[in-house]
């Protein structure tokens, strides 16, 4: 090589450098804003859950207490709300998320009759508004006589979220390398065994994503909710229902609690996890 | 598992059949219903009564013509906002977040947990005429000294692109996860910048991921009718809040079933070109 | 039994509290005359439910920690227990969910439903025949039921309904932000307010209020005058004087200082005032709104249980637990006097107890306007644009 080349391969070298540097911080600082504008609101919630107002309003901030978070349940109906509304959010993410990865694998893996249609059939209830989706369920459960509550909720939530599950897996399917799984039968291994010890681990994050995304989708819907919910409340129902009067300080506790809990239950796990690996080592 | 093997035509079917089998009478059967009530006509008075009213649509088009747009002004626009906001922090996720991952993951979903109401009237609380950020804004000369940014189209569009963020960030973090970080190494060895790597080899294979987040931020965003009603002005209603007054306010359930084919069918158009420009191996692989 | 107060008590009370005694008060009590507290089994035997199922507005009861006091005295006078659930949260997304099974002549499994008569679902579900008949022998307690409330223009002789809470929907204003605003005129056109005004999406409400405005009688809606009143809001709504149309939420804005001032509901601005004396209401000097929520029993539920129960709820003693909690305005005549005892400053409250003269000055609106579709496409036009 020519030393003129040599010397043009080392000046940007040095300015690619600077330029990678900067931004490998600046992608960490970027994403540090981002997580502060999206949990700004958040704080702002958690602020006012330590408000204790005069008035049955939580919108002017008046003095500091511990009460609501003790007292968390002091709310009539609002504790089988957040039970409610958690049982379902559990219920019907796992399920979602298990139709969803099968129709998933389906569409991205076999060529068949149809496929085109499938893959149009999953983006309709996405584009249903809430209103009449709901309403038509509705009409579904009467026909069938149907009686009202928590099954027909989680029907319906079921239903909803199937599709947010095919399309996140789905993301992670298209391009997935095959030949792992080709070398996993070529040892002897039959498909099953393959899935759950090759493809199941690797497409994990993507379960993981849909779970949560379904979770979120459910313990937040309101009006499909609403229509096919009978006598039950759900904590969305509960907290829409309280505005008219003014939402108590209880929902602010519920609401950032989930989050606190959950938040804290992954700390502690990859807190252990790292201590397990540092261990092994 | 025999049989699976001397029948392998079968096994999409079987996979698919769960899922579509929940999808057919959970979801398609009532679209049945909500499709005979479209063709109806009459009033919660006098009844309804099937008659081919193709009316319905007609009217649907003709007079809602510019909350239709609205609409979809506003999910277009919030759908490339929350692409441009989400990608860089998916790839942060995927490819920086080490252990952790989920954590993070989680801290973009955490909205959830509180509710639209409650998280809506706390961002109320923060863009309060009043508030810090919109006097620092008039201080700033950003906005004018009467501005304001609650009960405007900005705050309609910034209030859908808030809360559709994880049904962006999510499926670009899925797909952006599974590249293989020595690809983009390989290609680094082939002399290429870290901008042209990225170009030219985690973009084009995020792609999936990029077609999912639009897909499940954009449909859904253009029936949403929540912002509209909490943060817009007098002229931001979107179609979501037409369908929700035609249903309950005006009682008149085939006209609000019309105008929800009407949308559905504008909305499957529009992704059907979507799928046409970006690729049909992109949403199918 | 019934423990209402004779003419003469209340009377006497007044003379030595010294409260204003508001003229329904009186009215009814010069009616209500002797004590017929005879609990009534009358010819038919009827037997209570084991259980009552209702469904109210959320947090519109009286409420001690995790505990309903009203409902356990209920479920322990009468052996009745009483399934609570808060799940109306609007009046038309409500009759929404009931429709579909009401249509099919199917039990909603409710015995008891809170619904607003400012909207067109109470008239609807009585003219198509949705609700069930009140059994008045076993409401003796009626008779408190003050006066101002016993004929309103859809159930003129009170068979299918009975008021639990009334509120008036006037203008509410901020003192820090603005000199009083007294009337609909200058909330929709003084300048200084542009953008900072709030108007309810509520038809029968803010209808009402307009029409009072323009001189035209609610009371008996025309053509002329609808469009008028239509035509007073598209112009402070194009002109940008209106900030938003709102649902419940005109609340938080009107609480930050978002909203100088605001169509608003009594209720509402009691609570607010605790945190934050600056806001005012006030019905407006054209006259104001009376509204009034009130229990159904809707097709299939247990009319004699039901009955049971709003016979409880009308004894000035329950009526009066009710109210200090939920501080809007009590039908049952009496409470005010109850109040007393339970919580002196609230029975001042002009608010929560109005004085005769906003009595006078509030109204309805037209019933027959309600299920008019024109106006109704109209109304949501405008506030859809």
């Amino acid at each position: 090589m020519s030393a003129v080349a040599t010397a043009a391969r080392q000046r940007p070298r040095v300015g690619a450098r600077a330029w990678a540097f900067t931004r490998h911080h600046a992608l960490t600082v970027y994403s540090a804003l981002f997580f502060l504008y999206l949990l700004l609101p958040i704080a702002v919630v958690m602020v006012f859950s330590f408000n204790n107002p005069s008035g049955r309003t939580n919108y002017t901030w008046e003095r500091f207490t511990w009460d609501n978070w003790i007292h968390w349940d002091d709310v009539p109906g609002i504790r089988s709300a957040i039970v409610l509304s958690l049982e379902i959010a559990l219920l019907a993410s796992v399920v979602a998320t298990v139709l969803g990865m099968l129709i998933a694998l389906a569409l991205v893996r076999y060529g068949f009759r149809g496929r085109g249609t499938t893959n149009l059939l999953i983006f309709l209830p996405l584009s249903t508004p809430e209103i009449v989706l709901g309403a038509s369920l509705v009409t579904l459960f009467l026909n069938f006589n149907v009686v009202f509550g928590f099954w027909t909720i989680l029907i319906a939530h079921i239903m909803f979220c199937i599709s947010f599950a095919v399309v996140t897996i789905k993301a992670r399917l298209i391009g997935f390398d095959r030949h792992l799984e080709e070398a996993a039968m070529d040892l002897g291994a039959n498909e099953w065994a393959t899935f759950r010890k090759v493809t199941l681990p690797l497409i994990a994050p993507a379960i993981f994503a849909s779970l949560l995304l379904c979770f979120s989708i459910s313990v937040d819907d309101f009006v499909v909710t609403y229509f096919n919910s009978g006598n039950e409340v759900t904590f969305p129902l509960f907290v829409w229902g309280s505005a008219r009067v003014g939402a108590p300080p209880q929902v602010n506790v519920i609401g950032t609690a989930i989050f606190v809990v959950a938040l804290g239950a992954m700390l502690i796990n990859i807190l252990l996890q790292t201590r397990r690996s540092k261990g092994a080592e | 598992m025999g049989f699976l093997h001397r029948h392998r035509g079968l096994t999409p079917y079987l996979l698919l059949a769960p899922g579509i089998a929940w999808l057919a009478l959970f979801f398609l059967v009532p679209l049945g219903f909500l499709a005979y009530q479209s063709l109806e006509s009459g009033s919660i008075d006098f009844g309804y009564a099937f008659n081919w009213a193709w009316g319905n649509y007609w009217d649907a088009i003709h007079n809602y013509r510019r909350q239709f747009i609205r609409s979809f002004e506003y999910a277009g626009i919030a759908t490339v906002l929350a692409l441009v906001i989400s990608y860089p922090v998916a790839y942060f996720i995927a490819f920086r977040g080490g252990r952790w991952k989920n954590l993070l993951l989680l801290c973009i979903v955490a909205p959830f947990f509180v509710t639209y109401l409650i998280r809506t009237l706390a961002w109320g609380t923060i863009l309060s005429d009043n508030g810090f950020v919109v006097r620092t804004l008039h201080d700033l000369h950003l906005l004018g000294s009467d501005g304001r940014l609650l009960a405007t189209s900005t705050a309609v569009v910034a209030g859908i692109t808030y809360n559709f963020l994880p049904f962006m960030a999510l499926p670009l973090y899925v797909s952006l996860e599974q590249i293989d970080s020595r690809l983009i190494e390989a290609a680094e060895d082939l002399y290429a910048s870290k901008l042209q790597a990225f170009l030219r080899v985690t973009l084009p294979l995020s792609l999936p991921g990029v077609v999912a987040g639009t897909l499940l931020t954009f449909i859904p965003a253009a029936g949403d009718f929540v912002n509209a009603q909490l943060l817009g002005g007098t002229k931001q209603h979107m179609i979501g809040n037409v369908i929700q007054a035609k249903y309950l306010e005006l009682i008149d359930y085939p006209a609000a079933a019309a105008m929800s084919f009407v949308l559905m069918a504008v909305i499957l158009i529009l992704v059907l070109a979507y799928a046409r420009a970006v690729g049909t191996e992109q949403l199918t692989g | 039994m019934t423990d209402q107060l004779t003419r003469r008590q209340l009377l006497e009370r007044a003379a030595i509290g010294g409260a204003a005694i508001t003229f329904p008060g009186i009215l009814a009590a010069c009616g209500g005359g002797g004590s017929d507290a005879s609990e009534g089994t009358t010819s038919v035997e009827r037997k209570l439910a084991k259980t009552l199922r209702m469904s109210n507005w959320t947090l519109y009861i009286d409420v001690k920690g995790k505990r309903h006091p009203t409902l356990e005295q209920f479920e322990k006078k009468t052996g009745v227990h009483v399934k609570y659930t808060e799940d109306i949260d609007g009046n038309a997304s409500f009759f929404g969910k009931i429709q579909p099974q009401l249509q099919r002549g199917q039990s909603v499994d409710r015995d008891i439903i809170v619904m607003t008569d400012n909207s067109r679902y109470p008239s609807l579900l009585i003219d198509k025949g949705w609700v069930e008949k009140l059994d008045k022998s076993a409401i003796p307690n009626m008779k408190n039921l003050i006066a101002q409330q016993r004929h309103p223009a859809w159930d003129e002789d009170r068979d299918y309904s009975l008021p639990w809470q009334s509120g008036i929907t006037g203008i509410g204003y901020n003192a820090k932000l603005t000199d009083p605003v007294k009337s609909i005129d200058d909330l929709l056109t003084d300048p200084k307010l542009k953008g900072k005004v709030g108007v309810l999406d509520d038809y029968s409400g803010t209808l009402t209020l307009v029409m009072l405005a323009n001189g035209d009688d609610p009371g008996k809606v025309t053509d002329a005058s609808f469009d008028r009143a239509i035509k007073k809001l598209q112009k402070a709504s194009d002109s940008g004087q209106i900030r938003r149309f709102y649902g419940n939420s005109y609340k938080e804005d009107f609480a930050k200082g978002d909203l100088a001032a605001t169509i608003a509901w009594s209720g509402d601005v009691a609570q607010l005032q605790f945190s934050n004396k600056n806001l005012q209401w006030d019905v407006p000097t054209e006259g104001g709104e009376i509204w009034t929520d009130n229990m159904f029993i809707p097709k299939g539920g247990n009319v004699y249980t039901a009955s049971t129960f709003m016979n409880f709820v009308y004894d000035p003693k329950v009526a009066a637990q009710i109210e200090a909690y939920i501080q809007y305005i009590c039908p049952v005549d009496g409470a005010k006097a109850a109040m007393l005892k339970l919580d002196p400053s609230l029975s001042k409250n002009r608010l929560i107890f109005p004085t005769k003269q906003m009595l006078d000055n509030v109204t309805s609106l037209d019933a027959k306007a309600f299920n008019n579709e024109k106006y109704l496409t109209t109304w949501n036009n405008l506030i859809s644009a």
